[in-house]
């Protein structure tokens, strides 16, 4: 361990850590735009200049290491005046149009701006102008003339996607970030150069203007896109999600999370949902109270009935445990979309089991049966939980049209349903709660838990598995967890990003 | 093998390849060559060079990109590099560009209809003690007038 002293408080760290990273590890505020902890060192930005006693000129923080005794700090009248400097520089020919900037109220430029800008533009020369809402690919826009050339992005395709699509070209003030004959910058983890460019320069199409980021929450959870189950953050308001971003979480997904897995909150907002519970009144589904079609069902006598259950591997373990109590000796079928696939892997993150809880499923419920095997007039009464990613499940129409034989239908879904005829004797339709309105965990690939959380309420007669068994053994009270009071975000410090 | 890069330029560039620490070092060379054979360097044969190094192609092109002496676009016969930078400029060199382009009626940059010449502006080529003066192709011509430098351009254009 090494002692040094940083902005007069004493701290250790480790050989080899660098002196950013000591600030890091403190939470103590430090600059920097081209330091990213999941690449490698660039060291362009100059931002992060510190005083290091002794040493007579500035050092840059993200390049240096720690050594024994070092008296380091950054609020030094001198780094002060030297980061008001690098800040000039970078905006001689940036055009400060955090008005229409996507970026505004999470950009690091902007936060320097505020912090040391002089607003107005000291140079007598005209800013160069560059390419504006440039197309870079199916995902992503480019800004050049915001873009601070820190490299991030070009160090990512280089480095963790390995697909070198991005360089910066030319010399001098003409340098810019661009591909190759402007070919598409499009591969399966390219988002990830959105949330690492430090300023506006690339934005995502699907998030670009939608929100300003100031009035969105954001809640750590778990990506339910695949069996990897990334670390992210789900970003929302009172209307629902708009959009998911990775978050640090080194033995699992590092810092970045795939592309695919950023479509994960479309299923989970109200043009997508079921929004009220339905039971059959005379051979047609009717909107009824959560609480009516709860008294229907539980007073239906289910004493010796032959009950089927299909379930998927998309719901929470603990759920799985609900039902299985609820429903215990009835047939439990496990419902797969692509088995076959089940086992790929892309090197980085993407898994092809499209669950985030095949493991949870299958440790839960000992005795599961393939749901191809599964028909539905074999039995009193048909539980079928349909997929919240229902995207996912080619098979999904078929499933559904495969229910009309049941006998006795209880029907869970979080996606809105077709029109279905069906001369079942009763039918319980409920709305269910997906990943964003709930606790609780799933079991990922490596069989290691991970942990959702509620960010919102968006469907608020939606339950989730376990409420609904809970409230059917008690007897109808219902006590389902809603979402209740707003807590103020921070924009830019959120631990864990960078 | 392919189109853009001879059998022999090949030859040459697996051999630069080796001759330094890192293949990296080798796109300049590379480029030089590519340059010889057809006055230019395209993203096309960028892009074949990337699968002759196996270097990702957005490297290569950073690398063309950035140094002024890869020409970005096809040149005529005779590439005209006049400097117009201070000693140059001091002695004629702009009023010198210009009469060049007059007299070939040809814009900046750009390549007369006849193919033989493209005249650029450019910034010191390290002569100023014999001002003005400008580049063809890899040669230097040196303490210039309107006159003698159309002469030597007649001269080389024939
Ligand atoms: S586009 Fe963004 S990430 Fe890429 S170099 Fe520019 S500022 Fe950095
Ligand atoms: S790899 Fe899987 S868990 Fe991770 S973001 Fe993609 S879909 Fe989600
Ligand atoms: S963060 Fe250190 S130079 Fe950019």
């Amino acid at each position: 361990m090494l002692k040094c002293t940083i902005n007069g408080k004493e701290v250790e760290v480790k050989e080899g850590t660098t002196i950013i990273e000591a600030y890091k590890e403190m939470q103590e505020d430090i600059a920097h735009y081209c330091w990213h902890p999941g690449l490698s060192i660039a060291g362009v930005c100059r931002l992060c200049v510190v005083e290091i006693e002794g040493n007579p000129r500035l050092q840059i923080a993200c390049n240096t290491e720690v050594r024994d005794g070092m008296v380091i700090s950054n609020v030094s009248d001198k780094v002060e005046e030297a980061v008001r400097w690098g800040l000039d520089f970078h905006l001689i020919n940036h055009p400060l149009d955090c008005p229409i900037c996507d970026q505004a109220g999470e950009c690091g430029l902007q936060e320097q701006y505020m912090k040391y800008g002089q607003y107005d533009s000291s140079m007598a020369e005209n800013k160069v102008k560059k390419r504006k809402v440039v197309d870079l690919g199916p995902k992503i826009v480019l800004d050049a003339e915001r873009c601070i050339l820190c490299s991030r992005c070009v160090r990512f395709t280089e480095e963790i996607s390995k697909t070198n699509e991005l360089g910066i070209f030319n010399r001098g003030d003409h340098s810019m970030i661009g591909t190759v004959k402007d070919k598409p910058l499009d591969n399966d983890y390219s988002v990830n150069t959105v949330d690492i460019c430090p300023v506006g320069a690339l934005t995502s199409k699907d998030f670009r203007f939608q929100q300003r980021v100031w009035y969105l929450e954001n809640t750590a959870t778990t990506c339910p896109g695949c069996s990897t189950g990334c670390s992210v953050s789900v970003y929302h308001n009172k209307e629902g999600a708009y959009r998911v971003k990775p978050r640090e979480d080194k033995e699992n997904n590092g810092y970045w999370m795939c592309d695919e897995g950023r479509n994960v909150y479309k299923f989970v907002n109200k043009e997508a949902r079921l929004l009220s519970a339905k039971t059959l009144n005379s051979g047609k589904l009717s909107s009824v109270r959560l609480a009516q079609a709860l008294e229907d069902f539980t007073s239906f006598n289910r004493e010796g009935k032959k009950v089927g259950v299909l379930l998927t591997g998309q719901n929470t373990t603990e759920e799985y445990k609900a039902i299985l109590e609820m429903f215990a000796g009835a047939d439990f079928f496990h419902w797969k979309n692509n088995e076959e696939k089940f086992n790929d892997f892309d090197g980085l993150l993407k898994r092809g089991d499209k669950n985030p809880n095949t493991n949870g499923l299958i440790e839960t419920i000992s005795n599961l049966k393939d749901a191809k095997s599964f028909n539905a007039s074999n039995y009193d009464l048909t539980v079928a939980v349909m997929p919240e990613n229902f995207l996912v499940y080619e098979d999904y129409n078929e499933k559904l049209e495969s229910l009309k034989a049941s006998k006795n239908l209880l029907l869970f879904s979080a996606a809105k349903l077709p029109k279905m005829e069906l001369k079942t004797e009763n039918t319980w339709v409920f709305p269910l709660k997906t990943f964003v309105e709930k606790e609780g965990s799933y079991l990922n690939h490596a069989k290691t838990e991970r942990r959702i959380q509620k960010a919102t309420s968006i469907v608020t007669e939606a339950v989730a598995l376990n409420e609904f068994a809970a409230a059917v053994s008690r007897g109808l009270k219902i006590n389902i967890n809603h979402h209740e009071s707003r807590k103020q975000n921070e924009f830019t410090n959120i631990p864990g990003q960078y | 093998m392919s189109e853009l890069i001879k059998a022999d330029d090949v030859e040459f560039i697996k051999k630069e390849m080796v001759r330094y620490e890192d293949k990296y070092s080798a796109i300049i060379p590379s480029l030089y060559k590519i340059q010889a054979r057809h006055g230019w360097v395209s993203e096309d044969s960028v892009e074949e060079l990337s699968k002759v190094m196996e270097i990702p192609s957005a490297d290569i092109l950073e690398v063309r990109n950035f140094y002024t002496m890869f020409n970005q676009k096809p040149v005529g016969k005779l590439h005209i590099q006049v400097c117009t930078n201070v000693s140059c400029a001091m002695n004629g060199g702009r009023e010198l560009t210009d009469h060049i382009c007059k007299k070939y009626n040809v814009k900046k940059g750009e390549v007369s209809s006849d193919g033989t010449v493209t005249v650029n502006q450019v910034e010191c080529l390290g002569s100023c003690d014999t001002a003005p003066m400008m580049q063809i192709n890899d040669k230097y011509w040196e303490n210039l007038t309107n006159e003698s430098a159309v002469e030597i351009i007649e001269k080389l254009r024939s």
